[in-house]
């Protein structure tokens, strides 16, 4: 009864989903079309054809794809750098007063302050190169990362943590086999927020510094006046957004199985 | 033949701040004891057994299990708590086996030691399931089912199926006097419910209203299964009562 339920559930919400899309996909056809809103963007069906030939052919030195796998590389090593440390340092904030104490005080300072505003100072630090670029996703992943991770750490149930306490486990244990686990589901909340905040990062730095990635082809479309260039480049921005969010979901929903009611 | 003590607690005194909780009390618990430990609503039978455990430092006095300063870390204490504490992301095998692990018993052991209770508390076909595709008494077996696998020294109970309707409470009652039985674990099992306490106990502790010491210990010897109707088991149900009047 209930997968039936779900099988329903998620029908209903593709076809939502589709005809929200579909919708979208219309009134810009028409505005384009039939309005003056034509003079100032391309209409769908350019930039799908503009997006389609950039797959085959180039747009400046690359393909659209190898500009997708240059931003797609920088944001993976900011982003899973930045998550190990983040999700390593709240856990330890979340459950030892002592860390919490150390690390907190400076750890809300630096919270705050946007990626971006960091530009200046990773250039002087790093230069122009990927190092910069990589520095600014790491600090984007890792706050999101380090504050769901402590929150979780702090919400572990006292009394499985007892539990555990009474059938013998010492501090490490608990840390690992209760601690660890119970903050999964927070952890990956923190990972959905760094994703999309390590890819808005990359588009930036991308746009201050760069030859390649998707941030590269929104700046010299903007350069040489080319609107179907940018336009390509905003298309697949929210391409590959949607698909990682999916990925990043069904790994939620394979590690955080337990978290989900019914049979 | 004379009767080996299990838990020897010696002027065991609790304060928080200045609130007196634990009043200077001393018994003994033989082993193989189910007790059930009775008192007035909020006279601190928690504080009493989280006090026996080290959850809490007590103020003053001693608990000795075999004749030793009571440590979970190191001696086979299992602990059953009045709401859920199975771990949400293990399946219902895996929570059973859990204290196994942290003990580092060998596999085959584990192995057996999981089969076994899963049978007796009629988990086996859900042994894959996870806590949240449980109800509630079916969560509370595998706590039971966890604390007994360890085949504890003492197993301590703090109301566990005070959130469960009346039939459950049954069913889980008939099915911990099973497990006892079996085992001759000792239990020391805090109630608020009388009629629990005079169902399972073959000793029933009766304790004061705060500051808490212990009024009485009774030896309940009515044969098994006890029927709750018998006149035997009511009178003893109405002497309880009236000894934890404190009004």
């Amino acid at each position: 009864m209930i997968k039936k339920k779900n099988i329903s559930d998620k029908t209903i919400n593709v076809a939502c989903a589709c005809i929200s899309i579909g919708a979208f996909l219309f009134l810009w056809y028409w505005g384009t079309a039939f309005t003056k809103l034509g003079m100032l963007i391309p209409g769908p069906v350019e930039v799908l054809e503009t997006v389609t030939a950039g797959f085959f052919g180039k747009v400046g030195r690359h393909s659209i794809l190898v500009h997708v796998g240059y931003s797609m590389i920088r944001v993976m090593i900011g982003f899973i750098v930045g998550s190990v440390f983040g999700i390593v340092l709240g856990l330890l904030m979340g459950w030892y007063r002592i860390a919490e104490a150390i690390f907190n005080p400076l750890f809300r300072i630096i919270r705050p302050i946007p990626p971006i505003a960091w530009i200046p100072i990773s250039i002087i630090w790093f230069g122009l190169g990927e190092n910069a670029k990589i520095f600014l996703i790491f600090l984007a992943s890792f706050s999101n990362t380090t504050l769901n991770s402590m929150a979780g750490a702090k919400n572990v149930d006292r009394e499985v943590v007892n539990a555990a306490k009474m059938l013998g486990a010492n501090e490490r244990q608990i840390f690992t086999t209760i601690v660890l686990p119970a903050s999964v589901p927070s952890i990956f909340a923190g990972l959905q927020v760094a994703i999309s905040s390590s890819w808005a990062t990359v588009l930036a730095a991308e746009m201050v510094r760069s030859s390649e990635g998707l941030g590269w082809m929104i700046v010299a479309g903007m350069n040489n006046n080319d609107m179907l260039q940018i336009l390509s480049g905003i298309v697949m921005i929210g391409v590959v957004g949607f698909i990682l969010a999916i990925i990043m979901r069904k790994a939620e929903d394979i590690l955080c199985r337990w978290n989900k009611s019914g049979n | 033949m004379e009767e080996k003590i299990k838990v020897k607690v010696n002027h065991l005194t609790k304060k928080f701040g200045d609130l007196l909780v634990l009043d200077d009390m001393s018994f003994n618990v033989t082993d193989g004891d189910l007790l059930c430990v009775v008192g007035p609503t909020g006279c601190g039978k928690t504080t009493f057994l989280n006090s026996l455990t080290k959850i809490y430092d007590i103020t003053e006095g001693e608990i000795l299990l075999n004749g030793q300063q009571v440590n979970p870390k190191k001696q086979n204490i299992a602990y059953i708590f009045q709401g859920d504490s199975t771990m949400p992301w293990l399946t219902v095998e895996e929570n059973v086996r859990f204290g196994l692990d942290i003990k580092g018993l060998p596999e085959t052991k584990k192995k057996e030691q999981v089969e076994k209770y899963l049978e007796i508390v009629g988990l086996t076909k859900y042994k894959n399931y996870y806590p949240k595709q449980l109800s509630a008494s079916m969560l509370q077996r595998v706590s039971i089912a966890r604390a007994f696998a360890t085949e504890p020294e003492l197993l301590l109970m703090d109301e566990p199926y005070g959130q469960l309707d009346i039939e459950l409470r049954f069913k889980l009652e008939d099915e911990l006097v099973k497990l006892w039985k079996l085992t001759r674990t000792t239990v020391l099992f805090i109630t608020h419910n009388i009629e629990e306490a005079v169902y399972l106990g073959n000793k029933i502790m009766i304790l004061t209203n705060k500051p808490t010491t212990v009024k009485k210990t009774i030896v309940n010897d009515l044969p098994r299964p006890r029927d709750i109707a018998a006149p035997e088991f009511v009178k003893l149900r109405n002497q309880v009562t009236e000894l934890i009047k404190w009004w």
